[in-house]
C-alpha cells in the first residue's frame, strides 16, 4: 500500500462523503418534520410526537386530495399505458406507411412541446371548452402530454419481443386478438408494468397542469394542496405539511421499489421526463 | 405486383388498417392535447388576447407586435439571461459532471455503497416536485434552514440573497438521476479489454476517461446533455422554490410565463413568450436529431 | 399427408429485392428436403412462403392438391420450428406443446393427454411443467419439435433447426430429428446454411443462391457431381479443388486425390493439417493450390514433391465462362 494510493482512497472516501451528504441531507427534513411536535422549515431531532398526524386528518381537504390525486393519476395512467401499448405494438409491427415520419413527429414532439411551454393554449382550450375544474379533462391532457414518449420507450419493447413467438402463434392458426393475449401482451408484460409506473410517477407529482385547470380546492391533487398549504392565509400550515408530504410520497417510493425488485431498475431512454 | 396477401404481411398478421385503428386513439389525444396547443400558441402569440377585460371577448390580430414587445422587453430578457444561466450552470455542468463522477466512481465502489447512493440520488429525483420544494426550503430557509446552521450564519435567508444559486444547485440535486443512469449504462457498454489494456499501459485514472471511455460515450454525453437542457429549460419547478422571486431575479422563462398569463392575464403577450420557448426547444431537438442521425 | 409444390414462386420485398426469384419445386410426400445455402441466398424467404409468413407475389404455393397461396398461416395445415425455437417463456412446456391446440378450442383434457404423449414421444415427460428458461438447448429444441407434432400437421418446416445447439449436441439431435421424421413420415422442409447437416439428414438437397435452386438432388448427386462451381465449392468439408486449364475449369475433391507416379497435379507439400483419422495436404503447384487427403500416419514431409491423381470419373470439367459442370 503506497502512499499514493492511501491519498487516493481518502480522497475518494471524502467525495463520496461529500456527495452523499448533499444528497442525504434534504431528506432528513422528510424524516424528522412529520414526527416533530414544533414542526419548522428545517430538520431538527424531533419532539416525538403523533399529533402532527391527526392534525393532518382533521384538516378538510388532505384525504380528499389524496383521493383526487388517485382518480387524477389512475385515468391518465390507464389511458396512457393502453393507447401507448396499441400504438407501440402497431408501430413496432405492422408496416403502415409514413410510420418513420410518424415516430420522427412524436420524437421531436415529446421533447419540444412541453406542459410548460403550451400552458397558455392549453388554459384557453380547456377555458373555452368549460373543462376547468374538470378532472377527467385534466387527466386527459396530462396523458396527451405524456404519450409520444410512451409510446417510444414501449416500442423498444415490443421491438426487443422476437416476432417469431407472433409468427409461431400464426402458424398453429391463433387469430389476431388470440396473438395479442396469448402471446404479446404476457411477454411484453414488464415493459408495460414499467409504463405504468413511470405513467403513474409523473402524473402523481404533475404540480402544474392541475395547477393550471383545477382552480377549485374540492377537486385538487396532493400536489396543488401541498403548495396551498405552504401560502393559504399567509403562512405556511407545518403542523400538516410534513406528515401530508410523506403521504404523498410513498406511493411514489413503493412503486419505485417495486419495479427495481420485480424487473430491475432497467434503464429506458427518457423514462420519466 | 401488389402483395396478394392483404393481411398478414407483417409478423403479428394485424394488417394495415388494424394497425392504423391500434394507433388512432393516442395520435388523437396527442393531437387535440399536444399539437393542437403548440399551432394554437402560434395564433393566440399575435393576438392581444387577455384573460378579463374587453379583449378577452374579442381578441384582435396585432401582429409581431408581442413578439417585437419581447424582445424589448427588460423583463423577457432578463428570463432569457437567468435560463440560459440555470440550462449551463445546473443541467450542462452540473448534472453532466456529477452524473458521469458518480457512474465513474461508483463502478468499482462496493456494492452497498452504491446502492445507498443510486438510492439517495433516484430519490432526489422521484420525489414529486411540491415535496421536494419543502425539502429545499428545510435546507435553505433562515434561522432554522440545515445550510445555515452548518455555515455558522442562521440568519441568511439563502433563496432571497442568492436566488439563482439555490435553484442550480437545488437542480443539480433534482436532475443528476438521470445522468447518472444514462452513463452508467453507457459506461457498462465500454468493453472491459479496452480498460484493462489501458491498465497494461499504466494510463492514468484521466488518461483512461480521455482516450478510452470518451470516445464510446460521445453519443451518450450529447443525448444526456441535450435531454436534460430541454427538460431544465422547461422546468417550473423554480416556481414552488422562490416563484421568480425577490423583484424578479430568479424569474426563469416558464415561470415568466406563467406569472405574465394566469397572475397578469396577458394571454397573447404570454403566449408569443411561449412561442420563443418552443422555437427554442425545436432548434435543440433539430441539433439533436441531426447530430443524432449523422452518427447513425 | 401431402407433398408440397411450387410454381413460379416469387418473393419480392417492398424494397424491390427478389428473395425468392421465379422458383419451381416439388417436394414429395414423406420426403426431408433440405434448403441449402449461403446466408441472403432465399431459402429461409422459400421457408417463411410455404409457412405464409411472406406473401407470395407470384406463382403458387399447393400442399397436397389444395391451393394455399392466399391462405393465412394457421389455415395451411403446416406446423413450423423456428431458430430461436419461439418457446412462449411465460407458458409450461406442456402448455406450449399443447398451444395449436388450445388455439382451436380443443377441450382442456384433451390439451393435457396430447402434450403428455408427444412429450413422451420426444423424452420430455419429466420436464412437462418447467418453463422454458428452466431447459437447456437441446430440451428446448426437442420442446418445439413436440408443439410442431402435437399440431398434426401436413408438413412441417424447421428453420436452421440445429443451429442454436453447441457442436455435440448438434450431432444428436441430427440423429434424433432424423429418427423421428421417419418414424412419423411426415413431409419435412428444412432450411440449413450447414453443408454437412444437409448431406446427413436430407433425401434430396436444393442448393440455393440469388432466390433461385443451383442444383437440386440427393445428397450422394450433389456431393459427386455438383452442378456448377458454386454448388462445388459450397459443398464439403474441405473446398474443392477448382483449377483454370484453358477454357475449362477442373474440379476434384481432396477426398478423390490420391499420390500417384504421375497425375493430374504435381507439387511440393507446403502445409499438412491434422483432421483426426485423416490429414489435408496442401500442394504449392506454380499459381495452384492442391489439397488431398491422406490416410493417417501416412501423411508426406514438408516440402517432399508430390504428384497426386484422381479417378477418371471423380474429375470434374466446368466451363470457363458459365461455371456449369460440362462432363
Amino acid at each position: 500500500m503506497s502512499p499514493v494510493w492511501m491519498v487516493r482512497r481518502i480522497g475518494f472516501y471524502v467525495l463520496i462523503t461529500v456527495v452523499l451528504a448533499f444528497f442525504a441531507v434534504p431528506m432528513l427534513w422528510l424524516a424528522s418534520a412529520p414526527f416533530d411536535a414544533k414542526p419548522g422549515l428545517g430538520p431538527r431531532w424531533p419532539d416525538w410526537t403523533l399529533s402532527n398526524v391527526s392534525a393532518t386528518f382533521d384538516h378538510p381537504f388532505t384525504l380528499s386530495s389524496l383521493v383526487n390525486s388517485l382518480i387524477l393519476c389512475s385515468i391518465a395512467t390507464v389511458v396512457t399505458t393502453v393507447l401507448a401499448a396499441l400504438a407501440a405494438y402497431a408501430l413496432s409491427r405492422v408496416r403502415m406507411p409514413g410510420r418513420d415520419l410518424l415516430l420522427y413527429l412524436l420524437l421531436l414532439l415529446s421533447s419540444v412541446v412541453t406542459g410548460t411551454a403550451a400552458m397558455v393554449p392549453i388554459f384557453v382550450m380547456m377555458l373555452q371548452l368549460g373543462l376547468i375544474n374538470s378532472q377527467f379533462g385534466t387527466a386527459l391532457v396530462i396523458a396527451g402530454g405524456m404519450l409520444p414518449a410512451a409510446i417510444f420507450i414501449l416500442k423498444d419493447f415490443m421491438d426487443a419481443v422476437p416476432r417469431s413467438y407472433e409468427e409461431s402463434a400464426r402458424v398453429f392458426g391463433a387469430s389476431p386478438r388470440q396473438v395479442l393475449s396469448h402471446v404479446v401482451l404476457p411477454v411484453a408484460r414488464p415493459g408495460v408494468a414499467t409504463i405504468f409506473v413511470w405513467a403513474f410517477v409523473n402524473a402523481w407529482g404533475n404540480f402544474l397542469l392541475p395547477f393550471l385547470l383545477l382552480r377549485d380546492v374540492g377537486r385538487q391533487p396532493a400536489a396543488v394542496l401541498l403548495r396551498t398549504l405552504y401560502d393559504e392565509g399567509g403562512s405556511a400550515n407545518l403542523r400538516v405539511i410534513p406528515v401530508f408530504s410523506l403521504l404523498y410520497s410513498i406511493p411514489v417510493v413503493v412503486l419505485y421499489l417495486f419495479v427495481s425488485k420485480r424487473y430491475g431498475f432497467r434503464f429506458h431512454g427518457g423514462v420519466k421526463s | 405486383m401488389a402483395n396478394r396477401l392483404d393481411e398478414g404481411i407483417d409478423s403479428a398478421g394485424l394488417g394495415v388498417r388494424r394497425g392504423l385503428a391500434f394507433v388512432a386513439p393516442a395520435l388523437v389525444l396527442i393531437g387535440v392535447f399536444l399539437v393542437f396547443p403548440a399551432l394554437w400558441t402560434l395564433y393566440i402569440g399575435i393576438t392581444n388576447y387577455q384573460l378579463t377585460g374587453p379583449a378577452a371577448a374579442n381578441p384582435r390580430v396585432v401582429g409581431l407586435d408581442n413578439v417585437l414587445t419581447a424582445v424589448h422587453d427588460p423583463l423577457f430578457t432578463n428570463s432569457v439571461w437567468l435560463t440560459a444561466l440555470f440550462v449551463l450552470f445546473s443541467a450542462v455542468i452540473g448534472q453532466n459532471a456529477l452524473g458521469f463522477g458518480l457512474a465513474w466512481l461508483l463502478r468499482s465502489a462496493n456494492p452497498w455503497l452504491r446502492r445507498t447512493i443510486e438510492g439517495l440520488v433516484l430519490l432526489s429525483w422521484i420525489l414529486p416536485g411540491t415535496v421536494v420544494a419543502f425539502l429545499w426550503f428545510a435546507v435553505l430557509s433562515r434561522d432554522t434552514g440545515t445550510l445555515g446552521l452548518l455555515l455558522g450564519s442562521p440568519e441568511t435567508s439563502w433563496l432571497v440573497e442568492y436566488p439563482m444559486t439555490s435553484l442550480i444547485i437545488f437542480n443539480v440535486w433534482r436532475g443528476t438521476a438521470f445522468s447518472m443512469l444514462l452513463y452508467t449504462s453507457a459506461l457498462a457498454a465500454v468493453p472491459p479489454s479496452q480498460l484493462e489494456t489501458a491498465r497494461l499501459v499504466g494510463a492514468s485514472g484521466w488518461q483512461t476517461v480521455r482516450d478510452v471511455v470518451f470516445p464510446h460515450i460521445r453519443g451518450h454525453v450529447l443525448t444526456n446533455t441535450l435531454l436534460i437542457s430541454l427538460w431544465t429549460a422547461n422546468d417550473f419547478t423554480p416556481f414552488l422554490l422562490t416563484s421568480g422571486g425577490p423583484n424578479h431575479r430568479s424569474e426563469v422563462l416558464p415561470v415568466l410565463i406563467y406569472r405574465q398569463a394566469l397572475e397578469g392575464g396577458e394571454l397573447g403577450y404570454a403566449s408569443a413568450m411561449s412561442l420563443l420557448l418552443l422555437l427554442g426547444n425545436l432548434v435543440i431537438a433539430l441539433v439533436y436529431l441531426r447530430l443524432l442521425r449523422r452518427r447513425a | 399427408m401431402a407433398g408440397i409444390t411450387i410454381a413460379g414462386l416469387s418473393t419480392v420485398y417492398p424494397n424491390g429485392v427478389r428473395a425468392v426469384d421465379a422458383l419451381d419445386l416439388d417436394i414429395l410426400d414423406g420426403e426431408l428436403f433440405a434448403l441449402l445455402g449461403p446466408s441472403g441466398c432465399g431459402k429461409t424467404t422459400l421457408l417463411r412462403t410455404i409457412a405464409g409468413l411472406e406473401g407470395a407475389s407470384e406463382g403458387d404455393v399447393s400442399i397436397g392438391s389444395r391451393v394455399v397461396t392466399r391462405l393465412q398461416p394457421g389455415d395451411r395445415r403446416v406446423a413450423m420450428v423456428f431458430q430461436d425455437y419461439a418457446l412462449f417463456p411465460h407458458m409450461t412446456v406442456a402448455e406450449n406443446i399443447a398451444y395449436p391446440l388450445r388455439v382451436r378450442g380443443v377441450a382442456k383434457s384433451v390439451q393435457q393427454e396430447t402434450a403428455v404423449r408427444t412429450a413422451g414421444g420426444l423424452s420430455l415427460g419429466a420436464l412437462l411443467d418447467r418453463r422454458p428458461g428452466q431447459l437447456s438447448g437441446g430440451q428446448q429444441q426437442r420442446a418445439a419439435l413436440a408443439r410442431a407434432v402435437a399440431a398434426s400437421a401436413e408438413v412441417l418446416l424447421l428453420d436452421e433447426p440445429l443451429s442454436n445447439l453447441d457442436a455435440r449436441l448438434r450431432l444428436e439431435a441430427r440423429t434424433f430429428l432424423k429418427k423421428l421424421q421417419r418414424e412419423l413420415e411426415l413431409t419435412t422442409v428444412f432450411v440449413t446454411h450447414d453443408q454437412a447437416e444437409a448431406l446427413a439428414l436430407a433425401d434430396r438437397i436444393a442448393v440455393m443462391d440469388a432466390g433461385r435452386i443451383r442444383q437440386l438432388g440427393t445428397p450422394r448427386e450433389v456431393f459427386q457431381r455438383p452442378a456448377d462451381t458454386f454448388v462445388a465449392n459450397f459443398i464439403g468439408s474441405t473446398p474443392m479443388n477448382l483449377v483454370p486449364r484453358g477454357s475449362e475449369i477442373i474440379g476434384v475433391r481432396p477426398e478423390y486425390l490420391r499420390p500417384a507416379a504421375e497425375g493430374l497435379f504435381t507439387g511440393s507439400v507446403s502445409i499438412v493439417e491434422n483432421l483426426g483419422v485423416t490429414s489435408l495436404v496442401t500442394l504449392d503447384c506454380g499459381e495452384d493450390q492442391i489439397g488431398y487427403v491422406v490416410p493417417e500416419d501416412e501423411e508426406p514431409a514438408i516440402g517432399t514433391v508430390v504428384a497426386v491423381d484422381a479417378a477418371p470419373a471423380r474429375v470434374l470439367r466446368y466451363d470457363k465462362e458459365t461455371g456449369l459442370l460440362v462432363r
